[in-house]
């Protein structure tokens, strides 16, 4: 009983910390563009402090407001384009947040996500192309070889790891490349749409879209798979032994060796079953949204991913949140850079600050120093 | 034989900045620290010189501002992941997605561009003829009339070996790498060598990246590393612990990334040479895992 409220206030101080963080990083950025912002050579220095302002007020309010709001003759209405792109963005963050959580909970660094991400979009790309169109089945499979390139690709580095004992966190980033151009030359070789000048494949066939709630804006269905996996995540995280296994295996072990738990095979299938989640999340925005391939790099789902596990401390059900955070934020960014001089790449400074923030331990949780620091203050009041 | 002496002397052009990357991520390396921010680091690295040699036209204060950043850079990634704990591999990360949004904000802010650097022009560092050798038909076209980096670059090989071999600090750095608690015991402090390892490696990064721009043309880019610091990274992989081994394998890449010029008349595709440094990566990984495991077994 006791064990479990200590535990409990663990996992709301992370929640404090993490909250803390994103708030910090969206006050660098203020800051950022407000310095940035500064005309040093006209006008007057308060002139231009005033300008800087007003103009950062706006991007701001852009940024943070847009993918849920627009002005409507300065009054605030509900922004459906805005939110259906929001949702849409979300569901390849959500799919590599929790391919990413799944390894980092086993204790691995395996950083394959984006290229397995990517190994699934073009593989998916084929079986859009080239299955037999019927209904339904096509789109499955689809997504379903998405899920096997994903893993094969995963595969590789997992194998390395557990037949050979090298580090996989070299061989997974070479893997990266490795699928970024081995897939471009296979879309350019058999898929290449000839008519178009840019380097994209045909368009996929009508069944092999997916399911379109609202046709205007592209709004498909891949947020319920996304909510789908996430849970079945949760489940096996939570309910299974596997999982079980799994959790004990990260956070020790020797503890897990000596307790029966063939960990080096947990280690194994966790990266196999992270990969197969990584290789759906790519073909799901190629055949909810887009219809063909048109990547001539790589989108950098994965990458987001390692960010959203982060946030959500590699817990399945806080993935959903986190992937939201970030895909609200590069939306807003997005639409801030249509309307104002910011670009929206600053969203990658935000985010560079939210990992480093995030993984430093001894940042904002550094107990000894906390009790330094209460400790020191009675002492100064004696000397005093 | 003008084809030869054409190929080689772009390989060597080509190797420049991979090989200064890669002794970065070997001194790391060596030192226990993997080193994974060496993209980013070098991208900056890459837009600093450009941009302050662009608007100061001074080629000394833009090496300084550039080879600053990247000591910055590794300095943010000593300091978080050694004193704030967090761990080096995710702070690296951090470091590499602030490079590849950062670079073209901060390019948007400075030039009112986002793709290149083109509309202020950057310098140059000077090509270094080598006197005498610059005589011989065929070697002197190979070896001489190169950018300065490059043959500091090549002078780096040896003085990095050297370094880790024969000093005091390199003898650090190889004890803090292969046994922490041990190195610890006799009194150095892992903290400090990593550091001065890390630093290094963002030394050497930097003027990768400073080569990119300043040297292999005269502008920024939008993610024009493309994939070096990756690339460094893998040629420290396969050279192992010998600056050496790491020269071979990134004149390897180098010579690969030279054919890929030429070879397009083969009608070979751009897409697999540009895959050959991570495959054969991934496949010397396997050999030398796999030779390790034979003798892990045979030992036990």
């Amino acid at each position: 009983m006791k064990g479990r409220k200590v535990k409990k206030i663990n996992i709301s101080n992370e929640l404090s910390k993490t909250l803390i963080v994103i708030l910090i990083a969206l006050l660098a950025g203020y800051i950022l563009i407000f310095l940035t912002g500064l005309d040093w050579k006209g006008g007057g220095f308060f002139q231009s402090v005033r300008t800087s302002f007003q103009q950062t007020g706006e991007a701001y309010e852009i940024f943070l407001s847009s993918p849920l709001f627009k002005l409507n003759r300065a009054i605030p209405e509900f922004n459906f384009k805005g939110f259906v792109q929001w949702i849409n963005q979300s569901v390849p963050i959500i799919l590599t947040g929790l391919a990413v959580s799944l390894v980092f909970s086993a204790g691995i660094f395996n950083l394959g996500a984006e290229g397995q991400m990517f190994a699934g979009a073009v593989g998916g790309t084929f079986t859009a192309i080239l299955f037999p169109a019927i209904p339904v089945i096509h789109a499955f499979m689809v997504i379903l070889t998405g899920i096997i390139c994903g893993m094969a690709v995963a595969a590789i580095p997992a194998s390395i790891k557990y037949k050979l004992r090298g580090s996989e966190i070299v061989s997974s980033l070479m893997m990266n490349y490795i699928a970024l151009y081995i897939g471009l030359l296979l879309i350019r070789t058999f898929l290449r749409d000839e008519i178009s000048g840019a380097l994209m494949s045909r368009k996929f066939r009508e069944t092999a879209r997916l399911f379109l709630l609202n046709e205007r804006y592209k709004w498909h269905i891949g947020i319920f798979i996304a909510i789908g996996v996430t849970m079945l995540i949760w489940f096996i995280m939570n309910k299974t032994t596997w999982g079980y296994k799994l959790r004990v295996t990260g956070a020790n072990k020797t503890f897990a060796n000596y307790s029966g738990i063939p960990s080096t095979r947990m280690v194994f299938q966790t990266q196999l079953l992270s990969g197969s989640i990584a290789g759906m999340a790519g073909i799901i925005v190629l055949a909810g949204y887009h219809g063909r391939f048109l990547w001539v790099n790589s989108p950098g789902y994965g990458w987001d991913g390692v960010i959203v596990a982060l946030v959500a401390g590699q817990k399945p059900l806080l993935v959903l949140p986190a992937a939201l955070f970030i895909s609200y934020i590069r939306v807003g960014a997005t639409t801030m850079g249509r309307y104002t001089e910011v670009s929206p790449e600053i969203i990658a400074i935000l985010q560079a600050i939210i990992i480093l923030l995030i993984t430093a331990k001894a940042f904002l949780a550094n107990r000894p120093l906390m009790e330094t620091v209460r400790s020191a203050m009675p002492a100064r009041r004696e000397d005093g | 034989m003008a084809d030869m002496v054409d190929f080689l002397s772009t390989s060597l052009r080509v190797t420049t900045p991979i090989l200064l990357s890669a002794l970065g991520a070997l001194i790391a390396s060596s030192a226990g620290a993997t080193n994974i921010a060496l993209e980013g680091i070098m991208l900056f690295s890459a837009f600093v010189g450009a941009v302050v040699s662009g608007l100061t036209h001074s080629l000394i204060l833009s090496l300084l501002s550039a080879v600053s950043s990247g000591l910055i850079m590794t300095g943010i990634l000593a300091f978080f992941s050694l004193k704030l704990k967090a761990n080096i591999i995710m702070a690296a990360i951090a470091l590499n997605i602030f490079s590849s949004g950062g670079t073209i904000f901060f390019l948007n802010v400075i030039t009112g561009e986002k793709g290149s650097s083109a509309s202020i022009e950057s310098l140059v560092f000077p090509t270094l003829e080598i006197p005498l050798i610059n005589k011989i038909p065929g070697i002197g076209e190979i070896l001489s009339g190169h950018n300065i980096l490059t043959y500091f670059a090549l002078f780096s090989v040896i003085a990095v070996s050297f370094m880790l071999k024969r000093t005091p600090l390199g003898t650090k750095i190889r004890a803090v790498g292969e046994n922490k608690e041990a190195a610890e015991s006799v009194g150095i402090s892992v903290r400090k060598v990593k550091t001065v390892a890390l630093l290094l490696s963002g030394f050497y990064a930097s003027l990768g990246g400073v080569y990119l721009s300043m040297g292999y043309v005269s502008w920024f880019s939008r993610n024009m590393t493309s994939g070096r610091g990756w690339i460094a990274l893998a040629a420290q992989a396969l050279g192992g612990k010998s600056a050496y081994g790491v020269a071979i394998s990134s004149g390897v890449f180098g010579m690969s990334e030279s054919a890929s010029y030429s070879l397009k008349l083969l009608n070979i595709p751009g897409e697999l040479t540009q895959a050959f440094p991570f495959i054969i990566t991934v496949l010397m990984l396997i050999i030398v895992s796999f030779k390790k495991e034979r003798r892990f077994i045979g030992n036990s």
